[in-house]
């Protein structure tokens, strides 16, 4: 039975197909979707991921085994059964027909409409009415075909009807509104037992079906649009004059170039549907939250431990100012030394868990160290918390690596803590309760990742200024209608 | 009839040993011997329990409402299917066929006991409704022929055909 971990965003239909199947199959399915497991626009624009997966989207699934796919439909097809991907070839060639009409038939109009409505792409009214017209032309197939049929595939519950509900699944939250969708009593019937069943009852939740169809929502459009303005005239003149001279482009160029400095904080690329779809979503709480401020700016003695001498101006600093109501100090030791063997891979396991904790790091600071050598090491080190409880039981996010290592929270006037703050911070001295000499040390402090995603971007697409346009083709290509309908449809944007 | 019906149910809820069942009186009802003599009567009294010795309770509904539904269309079983008129299949048809144009199962969103007794109830019925019958009661064809592919449910029955391509494609509105 396969198992391993799903990469995705919060919320994703796509990443849905494959926890149902799961669900069914019984696949242990991890899903990492959010900080510090998966951050979407970071960890999936990572070499790292980027290597497993080279297009960098989700969902995407790595099993315990190192095995890796994307594409949701090959993800949810491995994570399912014999009885979900059918039980004869004609059975399993009629769920690839479901899945396959599915993405070709159902996803391009339910974009063109939803979106909008969403908030995450501009309203066309022709688009939008001409969307309405192709899913009408899709329920009646699904209805016809419901009208002798239980399920979509054989008599159970198969990946077709997974796919195909997944797929449907916005439509019927937002726009199907009673009175639209009365015309089609089979798929109505069929879609309600399925979200129904447990397995997808267990992935979805309780599915609220549409009671007034949503319209455009310009106000969220707006907010979710940080570089409304030049785009949208960018594109304007590219229609209106065929193809602009080069000279002009340039001119048009420095314009804009100015006109963004001005800016205090540009926006670091226009959204595209999934990421605004996750800015619409409810904002994850700051765990922290709940703590009274703190005299002990965790930011500045980090500032002063990179850039000053560690133990003439850092640690000073650090005790000066430490605040022990709003901090605490923890030694960690890594629990299984003898599964340590190269060196290399041990350092892996700390950047690796120093990665996934990404959204720790404003409220935390580490020294963790490597001591020993090839099949003789130990890891171990200095943590500081925000409040007083470990802050990995504040987000279940962060409990991934923490039960390898064992926590124990150091008095903050005992020797014992100096000394190891010392020692740790510094990475010189003894350390007496090790036994091994020091070999390699990790700081945990800075978010880096939000700069490096940014040039990460640029070099992928080659210049900022590209940017934008690059990421308009996909979203096009992504959202407005089948490739094969008649020309002359308007593009969404 | 109820015998073999109840067999059935025994094999489809899981259940090893059978039952000591037979039937008493003229209109052959039947009667549940117990281990420790004492004895159940009624063909909806039997089922239930012998669900519930299954430990398949969930066939008689999961929540509140679904209990009630299920007990409602054990009722109609009774009360109508049972011994109804030529007159009466008709309407009966229609009545189950308005009834789940919104619905796979009779009550709430999984099989239950309903479903199986109902089933074996009407299947004289449905095996002698013609093409054109069918499809007129499509719901109830289509409900049918999903309930007697459930694993475990056919037993003693023989299957019937259903044709999922339509032939008289008028009776469709
Ligand atoms: N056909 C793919 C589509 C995946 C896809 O478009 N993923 C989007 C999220 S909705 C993504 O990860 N985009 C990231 C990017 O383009 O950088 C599938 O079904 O898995």
């Amino acid at each position: 039975m396969a198992a391993g971990t799903l990469y995705t965003y919060p919320e994703n239909w796509r990443a849905f197909k494959a926890q149902i199947a799961a669900q069914y199959s019984g696949a242990r399915l991890k899903v990492a979707s959010s900080p510090p497991a998966f951050t979407f626009g970071q960890t999936n624009r990572s070499p790292a991921f980027l290597s497993n997966f080279p297009l960098g989207k989700v969902p995407a699934y790595q099993g315990d085994d190192g095995f890796c796919l994307f594409e949701s439909n090959a993800i949810a097809h491995y994570l399912s059964n014999d009885a979900l991907r059918g039980s004869t070839p004609q059975a399993r060639a009629q769920v690839l027909q479901w899945v396959s009409f599915a993405d070709s038939e159902i996803i391009p109009p339910a974009s063109a409409w939803v979106f909008p409505t969403l908030g995450i792409m501009q309203f066309n009214k022709q688009a939008t009415e001409q969307a309405k017209e192709e899913v009408k032309r899709v329920l009646a197939v699904l209805n016809q075909h419901l009208n002798t049929c239980t399920f979509l595939v054989g008599e159970r519950v198969s990946l077709a009807d997974i796919t195909v509900v997944c797929s449907l699944l916005w439509l019927y939250k937002q726009v199907l509104e009673p009175a639209f969708r009365q015309p089609y009593p089979n798929v109505n019937r069929w879609f309600v037992t399925c979200i129904n069943q447990p397995q997808f009852k267990a992935v979805l939740g309780e599915v609220k079906l549409c009671e007034k169809m949503a319209q455009f929502d310009a106000k969220k459009f707006a907010e979710n649009q940080p570089k409304k303005e030049t785009p949208l005239k960018k594109e304007k003149a590219g229609k209106e004059a065929g193809k602009q001279q080069p000279q002009q482009q340039q001119e048009k160029k420095e314009k804009e170039k100015k006109k963004e400095e001005k800016k205090p904080a540009p926006p670091a690329e226009e959204m595209d549907e999934c990421e605004a779809a996750l800015a619409s979503e409810p904002k994850t709480k700051d765990p922290f939250a709940h703590l009274p401020k703190s005299s002990f700016v965790l930011d500045e003695f980090k500032r002063k431990y990179s850039n000053e001498d560690t133990l003439t101006v850092a640690i000073p600093h650090f005790w000066e100012n430490f605040d022990r109501e709003g901090y605490s100090i923890w030694y960690s030791e890594y629990r299984f030394p003898e599964e340590l063997t190269m060196t290399f891979m041990s350092c892996n396991l700390i950047t690796g868990m120093f990665q996934r904790l990404d959204k720790l790091r404003k409220n935390a600071f580490a020294s963790v160290i490597l001591f020993g050598m090839n099949n003789s090491s130990s890891i171990s080190g200095i943590w500081v918390f925000r409040g007083q409880d470990l802050a990995f039981t504040l987000s279940e996010d962060w409990q991934i690596d923490y039960e390898s290592y064992s926590w124990r929270k150091l008095d903050v006037d005992s020797d014992e803590c100096k000394t190891m703050v010392k020692e740790y911070f510094a990475w010189e001295g003894e350390f007496k309760h090790v036994g091994k000499p020091f070999s390699q040390g990790k700081i945990f402090k800075k978010a880096c990742a939000t700069e490096d995603a940014h040039a990460k971007v640029l070099n992928f697409f080659g210049s900022s200024e590209l940017l934008p346009e690059n990421k308009k083709v996909v979203y096009q290509r992504r959202a407005s209608r089948s490739a094969c309908a008649p020309g002359g449809a308007t593009s969404p944007v | 009839m109820a015998l073999r019906e109840l067999s059935s149910l025994e094999k489809f809820v899981g259940l090893k040993r059978q039952k000591k069942i037979s039937t008493q009186g003229e209109r052959k009802v039947p009667v549940l011997q117990n281990n420790n003599g004492s004895s159940l009567i009624g063909l909806v009294t039997i089922s239930s329990h012998l669900v519930s010795e299954a430990k398949k309770t969930e066939l008689l509904g999961e929540s509140v409402e679904q209990r009630a539904v299920v007990q409602q269309w054990l009722e109609y079983r009774l009360t109508r299917l049972d011994n109804c008129s030529q007159d009466e299949v008709n309407i009966i048809l229609t009545e189950l066929n308005e009834y789940l144009v919104d619905k796979v199962y009779l009550a709430g969103n999984s099989i239950t006991l309903a479903d199986a007794l109902m089933y074996y109830g009407i299947h004289h019925i449905i095996s002698e409704l013609a093409v054109q019958q069918k499809e007129k009661y499509l719901n109830v064809t289509r409900w049918f022929d999903h309930i007697q592919h459930y694993p475990g449910v056919r037993h003693h029955l023989p299957p019937v055909i259903v044709l999922r391509n339509r032939v008289y494609q008028s009776n469709q509105h």
